[in-house]
C-alpha cells in the first residue's frame, strides 16, 4: 500500500511541477549554479578551504583599482544619468503626443545601440580622426580627443544607453505628478522651485533613486563597450572590474581562474545589494500607483 | 474672514505669478537640453553611416568621397556573412527555446500551481542583477565540472543566452495571459473535457499570441547583440559581435579596416532597429513600461 502510496504522491508532484520543469532546470543551470559554483571557488584551492585567496587578490593593486574605478564609473554614469535624464523624462512626458513619440522612438533606438558597435561608433566621432574631433580642429580650436581608453572615453559612450535608458524607465513615474497640483501650487503663491521642491520632487524621488541604483547597477556590469574602447591598451587603459575578469581568464596563469572568480563575486555582491536597495525603492514608490 | 483670504490670496498669486524672464528661461533651457541630447544620439549614428559609404576620411570634416564599394565587399567577406549566420542561428534557438520553456511555465503558474511563480520571478530577477561576464565565467565554470565536453560548444552558449533571454519572454507572456483571463479560458475548455496540451495549443497560444512574438522578438535581440557569454563561454562561436570586436582591435590605421566595421555595425544597427520596432506594433504601440519588476511587486501587494 506504501508503494502505490509514493506513487500517488510522485503524481501529484509531477501534476503541480511538470510543465515548469525545464525552465526550473534551464534556471538552476545556467544562473544559480553557476553563481554558487564561483563563490564555491572562491573559498577552495588544491589544499581544501582556504580564505587565503580573498586575501591574495584584493592584496594585489590592480585588483583594488578595478573595484574603485567600477564603483566612480558606475556612480558618474548614474549621477549623469539622473540629472540630465530626470529633466528629459519630465518634459518628454509633457509633450504633445507626435513629438513624444518622436522621442520615444529616438531614445528606444539609442538604449538598443550597444557592444561593440557603440564602442566603434565612439571611435568615429571622438577618435583621434573621429568627425566631431575633425570639426572642432577645422575651426581651428586646439582639440584633442581624450584617449579612448579612458575613464572619460567611457563615461561618454555609456552615457549613450544609460540616459535613453534612464528616460524610457521613468516616463511612466511622471504621470504621477498631475498637472492640476502645478496649478493648485501657483494658486497657493508657491514658485516653480518651491513646487519641485516641496511637491514634485519628494513624489519622484523614490522612482528617480530606483532608476539611479539601475543605471547604476548595470554600467558596473558593461563589458562590450569597455572591451571595444579599451580592450587592447593594457596597462595604460581604465581598470574596470568587467575588463579584469576577461584578461584574468585569457592571459592570468597564476592566479587566472580564481582571480576571475573573486572579481566575479565582488560584481555579484555589489550587484546584488543594489538591487535589492532597487526593490526596496520601488516598493515605497508604488504606493502612488 | 472668507473674502480677506480670498483677496489676499489673490494678491500674492498676482506677485508670484512667474515673470516673462523667468518663463522665457525655462524655454530656452528645454530648447538647450532638447537640441544637446539630439545631436548627441544622432551623431554618432550619422557618423557610423557615413564612415561605411566613405572613399577615405582622415582629413576634412565631410569624407573626402562617396562609395559603396564598402559594402559591396563586406558582403562579399565570407567571414562576415558566416557570422551573420551563426548570430541569426544563435538567436532563433535560443528565442524558440525560451517560448518552449516559458510558455508553459507560465501557464502552470496560473492555472493549477501558484508557488511557480515566486521562483520564476526571483529567477528572472538574475539577468538583471548579474552582469552577462559573471554568469558567462560562472557558466564556463559550472559545465566544467557537470559536462566538460560541453565547454566552448554552441548547445552549451545557448543554454546560456536562453536563461539570460528568459525573462523578457516571461514578463511579456505573462502580460498576455493576464490580459486574455488565461484562467477562465482554460477551466471553460476543461468543462468541455479538453487535455491540457489541447487547451495549451488550441486555446491559450492563440490567444497570448502578441505576449509570445513580442517577448520571442526581445530574447532574439537580447541574444543577437550578445557579446561576454560568447567571448567566454564558446571560443569557437564566431558571431557579429566577435567579429567587430576582432576589427576594432585589430585596427591598425591602414583604410578599409574602418568602413568594413561601419557597415556591418550599420546592418546590425537596422536589425536591432527593426525588432524594436516590431516590438512596439505588436504592443500597439506601447512603447514604455513602468520599471523592471513593479508589476510583481504591485501583484504582490495587491494579492
Amino acid at each position: 500500500m506504501t508503494r502505490s502510496g509514493i506513487a500517488d504522491r510522485a503524481r501529484r508532484w509531477l501534476d503541480a511541477w511538470l510543465p515548469a520543469l525545464p525552465l526550473l532546470a534551464l534556471v538552476t543551470c545556467a544562473l544559480i549554479s553557476p553563481g554558487v559554483v564561483l563563490l564555491a571557488q572562491t573559498f577552495v584551492d588544491a589544499n581544501g578551504f582556504t580564505l587565503d585567496l580573498w586575501g591574495r587578490v584584493l592584496g594585489q593593486p590592480v585588483n583594488q583599482v578595478a573595484v574603485v574605478t567600477s564603483l566612480a564609473l558606475g556612480v558618474c554614469c548614474a549621477t549623469i544619468s539622473l540629472l540630465v535624464g530626470g529633466p528629459a523624462a519630465w518634459l518628454i512626458s509633457r509633450l504633445l503626443a507626435g513629438r513624444r513619440a518622436f522621442w520615444l522612438g529616438l531614445l528606444n533606438v539609442a538604449a538598443n545601440f550597444g557592444g561593440i558597435g557603440l564602442a566603434f561608433a565612439y571611435l568615429a566621432t571622438l577618435g583621434n580622426v573621429g568627425m566631431l574631433t575633425l570639426v572642432l580642429q577645422g575651426l581651428g580650436l586646439p582639440f584633442e580627443p581624450p584617449r579612448s581608453s579612458s575613464f572619460l572615453a567611457l563615461l561618454m559612450a555609456y552615457e549613450y544607453t544609460n540616459i535613453p535608458l534612464f528616460v524610457l524607465l521613468t516616463i511612466p513615474a511622471m504621470g504621477v505628478v498631475r498637472d492640476d497640483w502645478w496649478e493648485a501650487a501657483q494658486t497657493a503663491s508657491a514658485t516653480r522651485w518651491q513646487f519641485w521642491r516641496r511637491v514634485g520632487l519628494p513624489i519622484l524621488a523614490p522612482f528617480l533613486l530606483a532608476g539611479w541604483l539601475l543605471i547604476f547597477t548595470w554600467s558596473i556590469g558593461i563589458y562590450g563597450i569597455a572591451y571595444g574602447l579599451a580592450g587592447k591598451s593594457g596597462g595604460a587603459a581604465v581598470q574596470l572590474i568587467t575588463l579584469q575578469i576577461g584578461t584574468a581568464l585569457q592571459s592570468d596563469i597564476v592566479l587566472g581562474p580564481a582571480r576571475a572568480a573573486i572579481l566575479a563575486v565582488v560584481l555579484m555582491a555589489i550587484a546584488s545589494a543594489s538591487l535589492l536597495a532597487y526593490r526596496h525603492l520601488l516598493r515605497r514608490a508604488l504606493r502612488w500607483f | 474672514m472668507a473674502a480677506t483670504t480670498v483677496s489676499s490670496v489673490g494678491q500674492t498669486r498676482e506677485a508670484a505669478r512667474p515673470g516673462r524672464a523667468e518663463q522665457g528661461a525655462v524655454r530656452a533651457g528645454q530648447a538647450v537640453l532638447f537640441t544637446a541630447l539630439f545631436v548627441y544620439f544622432t551623431l554618432p549614428m550619422l557618423t557610423v553611416f557615413l564612415y561605411s559609404i566613405a572613399t577615405r576620411w582622415t582629413a576634412n570634416v565631410l569624407p573626402d568621397g562617396y562609395t559603396l564599394d564598402w559594402w559591396i565587399a563586406t558582403f562579399a567577406d565570407r567571414a562576415v556573412i558566416g557570422a551573420f549566420g551563426t548570430t541569426l542561428l544563435l538567436a532563433t534557438i535560443t528565442a524558440v527555446l525560451d517560448i518552449v520553456v516559458v510558455v508553459p511555465a507560465a501557464y502552470w503558474s496560473r492555472v493549477r500551481n501558484p508557488r511557480i511563480r515566486p521562483i520564476i520571478e526571483l529567477s528572472a530577477a538574475i539577468p538583471f542583477a548579474l552582469p552577462y561576464i559573471v554568469i558567462g565565467f560562472g557558466l564556463l565554470q559550472f559545465s566544467g565540472i557537470v559536462a566538460p565536453p560541453l565547454q566552448g560548444t554552441f548547445p552549451l552558449l545557448v543554454i546560456g543566452h536562453a536563461a539570460i533571454a528568459f525573462p523578457f519572454l516571461y514578463w511579456a507572456v505573462d502580460g498576455a495571459m493576464a490580459a486574455a483571463g488565461i484562467e477562465r479560458l482554460s477551466e471553460a475548455a476543461e468543462a468541455c473535457g479538453a487535455s491540457p496540451i489541447q487547451i495549451l495549443r488550441r486555446i491559450v497560444l492563440p490567444n497570448i499570441r502578441p505576449g509570445v512574438v513580442t517577448g520571442a522578438l526581445l530574447a532574439f535581440a537580447t541574444s543577437f547583440g550578445e557579446f561576454a557569454l560568447v567571448q567566454i563561454v564558446a571560443r569557437g562561436v564566431y558571431t557579429v559581435p566577435i567579429w567587430s570586436a576582432e576589427a576594432i582591435r585589430s585596427y591598425t590605421g591602414e583604410p578599409g579596416n574602418f568602413n568594413r566595421l561601419a557597415v556591418v555595425t550599420m546592418v546590425n544597427f537596422i536589425v536591432l532597429f527593426v525588432l524594436s520596432a516590431a516590438v512596439v506594433y505588436f504592443n500597439r504601440g506601447q512603447t514604455v513600461r513602468l520599471l523592471p519588476g513593479a508589476r510583481s511587486i504591485e501583484r504582490g501587494e495587491r494579492r
